[in-house]
């Protein structure tokens, strides 16, 4: 770290959401708006002398010699994440590191990897490991109208509400994991701006041709599922476990296996039809 | 007296209740359970001092429903499957799910003990993976499992 620090770096930014301080500095001027753009919405500027997280970003000079491949390198404190040619493979790596790590370690809230669209004046949750469909899933339900909230993390607060990380939507649209990402307006949608309680958690895998015909789970079969999605709960069990708690106090549950997400979203959302039961604590 | 004939549930494990079944984490070994109403009843009740017996008659009335020896060994099973009791040596008497259920009859008035367990994640595992091409430190990161030699995530 104390080598990093001798580098002389030409500009940085102190960033604080969601209770937590991060740092990024870099090694050549203007690129702090490209930076920002990567940061979790709603971010401000960190008063703090000292970051919980410091990255470091080594941009690649030009005007090297021919034929030597100029690497760009990205630092997390003291240890290195990412060396690329690319530049922008290393600000995808950025994003990812610094939403994971604030996702990780946020006092207020807690992060669940889910997906999550707002319908009638609730949350509906798709939590799911990386290519379990979660996007495709979450693109279908706006075209049908739901709110836009997430297609990374549901951010649960104290009371159990479901806040918006409105990052935009990470498409992956070939088999090589790449990604391609719209804004939900960008989709035809809209974002979700205030907090909602959760009104269904949907536990679902894509499986080629498969019908979507899900089962009811039990309340504590549904926490659990959350519980095996929640980024801290290693970490910060106690406080995990107690907004999970809260947040599935009052919301249907089901698992299945879907085929397209044409043929499941619509049944989705008449879960939360006002016909529908809710359960109570 | 032998070993778990008086089974005792594990104190330093997290529960929260939702309605009548009990998540309980066990920050050991990062596993989250679900306990059903019956599994919970014989967990919570599991306090080193009652024998299967009297766990029985004491889960027939917590539950208010008939709860025979049979139900509570094969609660004590999956307890101890789930490394929820004390003693980690399987339980001296052994019953089976076919067992317990004869004993109860087909419209037996309470569910069979049930453990679901799920492994917790490692933030890394619960976060979004990179694609094939992006720079990768570990296979933890690739979506493929596969971080290669040359720093990118491979199929």
């Amino acid at each position: 770290m104390k080598k990093l620090d001798r580098l002389g770096w030409a500009e940085g930014i102190r960033v604080y959401t969601y209770g937590v301080h991060t740092g990024v500095r870099v090694s050549t001027v203007g690129m702090l708006s490209q930076i920002s753009r990567l940061l979790p919405a709603g971010w401000k500027n960190s008063r703090r002398a000292t970051m919980q997280r410091l990255y470091s970003l080594v941009v690649a000079e030009s005007n090297r010699r021919a034929g030597v491949k100029r690497m760009h390198i990205l630092y997390a404190d003291g240890e290195r994440i990412a060396r690329d040619t690319e530049l922008d493979q290393v600000l995808a790596t950025l994003e990812t590191d610094i939403h994971r790590y604030v996702a990780q370690t946020s006092p207020h809230m807690t992060f669940l990897h889910a997906g999550v669209v707002g319908w009638r004046g609730r949350a509906i949750l798709l939590p799911g490991r990386s290519l379990s469909g979660k996007t495709t899933l979450v693109r279908e339900l706006l075209r049908l109208g739901a709110t836009y909230y997430s297609d990374e993390f549901a951010v649960v607060d104290d009371s159990g509400k479901v806040h918006p990380f409105p990052r935009p939507l990470g498409i992956r649209e070939d088999s090589t994991y790449a990604q391609t990402n719209y804004t939900a307006e960008k989709l035809g949608a809209t974002s979700g701006v205030k907090p909602l309680p959760l009104g269904a958690v949907v536990i679902c895998k894509y499986k080629a041709g498969a019908q979507w015909k899900p089962a009811p789970l039990s309340r504590g079969q549904g926490a659990l599922e959350l519980m095996a999605n929640s980024i801290a709960v290693r970490s910060e069990p106690d406080q995990t476990l107690g907004r999970i708690q809260k947040l599935a106090s009052r919301a249907v549950f089901v698992k299945g296996v879907r085929g397209e997400a044409s043929e499941s979203a619509a049944s989705i959302l008449n879960l939360l039809s006002p016909g529908k039961r809710q359960e109570k604590v | 007296m032998k070993k778990g004939e008086y089974p005792r549930a594990r104190v330093d494990c997290l529960t929260r209740k939702f309605g009548d079944e009990l998540l309980v984490y066990d920050q050991q070994r990062s596993v989250g359970h679900c306990l059903n109403p019956t599994a919970a009843a014989a967990w919570r009740l599991s306090d080193g001092k009652k024998n299967p017996s009297e766990l029985a008659r004491m889960m027939t009335q917590q539950l208010s429903a008939p709860v025979n020896e049979s139900v509570v060994l094969l609660a004590i099973e999956e307890l101890s499957q789930a490394r929820l009791l004390v003693e980690s040596e399987k339980p001296a008497r052994r019953t089976s799910r076919r067992e317990a259920i004869r004993a109860i009859g087909i419209a037996g008035a309470i569910a069979l003990p049930l453990v679901t367990s799920l492994v917790a994640p490692t933030p890394a595992r619960a976060a979004s993976c990179r694609a094939n091409g992006q720079p990768c430190v570990s296979n933890a990161q690739c979506c493929s499992g596969k971080c290669g030699t040359g720093g990118h995530c491979n199929a």
